[in-house]
């Protein structure tokens, strides 16, 4: 074995390597890091970014971007929690339509759907850059969030509600299970469908896959739905935890997604990439978050740290793409 | 074809102009520049002015600065180019807001400052102000009485570059760090969000178990510091916020907070609308500094309390 090949198969493992070896770190740094508590903490606190990081992946697979996760996440959260709350007042015909449980969860994930399905239908209508058409989006969906909670958060949703953010199933926090069959159906679609080839060949070579047949704008808006949809997942996940939708929840959520995929090796170029890779980068910031506090590194620290851990991410996957 | 076109649209957009400097009993238009409106205390804040504006014969329109003093500077010169006749003002920074409250001077619109203060005793006709920094020294005097001057304490700080979260901060160390045998274990920015907060006092609880009390930045944090305390069995841990928002003043009254600070937006904003009022009515002696009291809220007075103010 040569050193290029021994080098890309090095480069396949980077993200487990680095997991473990900042766990370890942490581990001698701190005796309160390699406990259960502290590992239910990090998987619950990672399963939002897990879930909006999925569909983040799909979308730079295929070369594009998605900046209205956050604001899609908060106005998919409040959409359903005002619902629980109050339902629905129709004054002109005094008509009150309440909702159920069940109810108010399908509209929030209805929500974050079209707002997706918005999304791709803009960007592959009228061919306006991901990277413009989502930013729009991000501030149309936080005015919509305004308007819909007059900028004030709705709080008091309930027990049930507040299972899915806080309860157990089989040991396994609720929160935890959820991102985890995120995981493994975004993992079977990406690797086992026809619909998951065509993700990795639109972004690899666009015009390619165009002249093989694919119908490109059908995919990419597909992907742009799915995104908003996991972004409306977890929309839930946050309100349910925090028994709360907060008119501002999910700021900075997409640079985390993104700083997620980016650190799991995903090429923001499009067509290499994996599932699993994200969710490693996503356990990344997770254990560096949870690990940065436990220390007490000053607040103005961790930010210069994570922005370091980010960027020497994408310099190794540079240097080994070049290899390859 | 083109450039007619854009000559009549220009001659509309002038005459709509001189038509708007031209009115007398039209009803005055006051502006309400607020930091902020991604924080219920802010909107709050606007709502108010604006209501009372409305009350007072006047119209009124928020503009958002999104805690950018640039943005700030931009609605400052659209508000004076279209013809506002006051601005009820709340600041995004004391040093750097100031430039902006001497160019509506420089025109003699009168701006009213509200909540924060700016760096200049000169420029704002009237700052009818509200002191965190005072205001987080009753709560520090409160907490070590609450702690009895010992034990461990965490602060979850707001976010780190506004100056609000150091004013706080200040104010409370100003008081509690005179006891010895109260300890700081940790302090950390929770960015003043809720959802953040629990994450942050997840991670904390793990490093320190055994604390004592939790200072925060603003309600909002509390409330998320006290989700975590709950879920880890610790509700004894005493928990002090800021801001009196509604979900707050409910949490003191179930004993889960144990206070807050009060500092009356209601008041604040309609005292400044009515400022405006007096000053469209020819008074021009107003204070340059009005400070609104603020009160710590917490079990033994909740009930004279309700969201944001007084119960009425």
């Amino acid at each position: 074995m040569d050193i290029s090949q021994y080098r890309s198969k090095l480069a396949r493992f980077q993200s487990s390597i680095a997991l473990f070896v900042l766990c370890l770190a942490l581990s001698i740094l701190s005796d309160k890091f390699l406990t259960p508590e502290n590992g239910w903490n990090i998987l619950r606190q990672t399963s939002v970014n897990v879930c909006i990081s999925v569909g983040m992946t799909l979308v730079v697979l295929t070369a594009g971007i998605d900046l209205s996760v956050g604001a899609v996440l908060a106005l998919s959260g409040a959409v359903a929690a005002g619902l629980l709350k109050t339902g629905i007042e129709l004054p002109s015909n005094d008509l009150f339509v309440g909702f159920t449980l069940l109810g108010t969860i399908v509209v929030g994930l209805i929500t974050g759907s079209f707002l997706g399905f918005f999304n791709g239908w803009v960007i592959t209508r009228f061919k306006v850059p991901p990277f413009v058409a989502t930013l729009a989006m991000l501030t149309i969906a936080r005015g919509f969030t305004m308007l819909w909670t007059k900028g004030y958060p709705i709080s008091g949703l309930g027990p049930n509600f507040a299972f899915i953010g806080t309860g157990w199933f089989l040991g396994v926090p609720v929160l935890v299970w959820i991102a985890l069959i995120v995981v493994v159906v975004a993992v079977i679609i990406s690797n086992k469908t026809a619909f998951g080839r065509y993700i990795y060949a639109i972004g690899g070579n666009e015009s390619a896959a165009k002249l093989s047949g694919i119908d490109i704008g059908k995919v990419k808006v597909l992907v742009y739905t799915i995104a908003g949809a996991l972004a409306a997942v977890g929309g839930i996940m946050v309100t349910s935890r925090l028994d709360s939708a907060q008119p501002n929840a999910g700021m900075g959520y997409e640079l985390d997604s993104i700083a997620a995929v980016v650190i799991g090796g995903t090429s923001l170029s499009g067509g290499r990439g994996s599932i699993m890779g994200t969710v490693l980068g996503a356990l990344i910031i997770g254990v560096l978050n949870n690990g940065l506090v436990l220390l007490d590194v000053s607040p103005f620290w961790q930010q210069v740290v994570k922005g370091l851990v980010i960027l020497l991410a994408v310099i190794i996957d540079k240097v080994n793409s070049k290899a390859e | 074809m083109k450039q007619f076109k854009l000559l009549v649209l220009l001659l509309i957009l002038f005459a709509g102009c001189s038509g708007n400097n031209q009115k007398s009993d039209e009803p005055k238009k006051v502006a309400i520049v607020v930091s902020t409106l991604n924080n219920p205390w802010f909107v709050f804040l606007a709502e108010t002015a604006a209501k009372k504006a409305k009350e007072l014969g006047y119209e009124s329109k928020i503009f958002d600065s999104q805690n950018n003093t640039a943005l700030e500077s931009d609605h400052f010169e659209n508000a004076l180019a279209s013809g506002y006749d006051a601005i009820l003002f709340n600041p995004t920074d004391a040093a750097g807001s100031v430039s902006n409250v001497e160019k509506a001077k420089k025109a003699e619109i009168p701006v009213f400052c509200m909540d924060r203060e700016i760096n200049s005793r000169t420029a704002a006709t009237s700052q009818i102000l509200s002191d965190s920094y005072s205001a987080c020294v009753e709560l520090g005097k409160l907490f070590v009485d609450t702690l009895q001057k010992k034990g461990q304490y965490v602060e979850l700080l707001g976010i780190v570059s506004d100056n609000n979260t150091w004013n706080r901060s200040k104010g409370f160390h100003s008081v509690v760090d005179n006891f010895p045998n109260l300890k700081m274990v940790a302090q950390q920015s929770a960015d003043f969000d809720r959802n953040k907060a629990m994450e942050v006092m997840e991670s904390i609880l793990q490093a320190h178990p055994q604390i004592d009390g939790v200072f925060c930045g603003n309600d909002a944090m509390a409330m998320g510091a006290i989700q975590a305390l709950v879920a880890a069995g610790k509700s004894h841990v005493k928990v002090f916020g800021f801001d009196g928002s509604e979900d707050a003043v409910i949490a003191v009254s179930e004993g889960k907070l144990a206070a807050t600070a009060m500092q009356y937006p209601k008041d604040i904003a309609e005292k400044a609308a009515t400022f405006a009022h007096e000053y469209f009515g020819g008074k021009r002696d107003f204070p340059q500094k009005l400070p609104i009291a603020v009160d710590v809220v917490n079990k033994s007075n909740i009930d004279q309390f309700t969201a944001y103010g007084k119960k009425e």
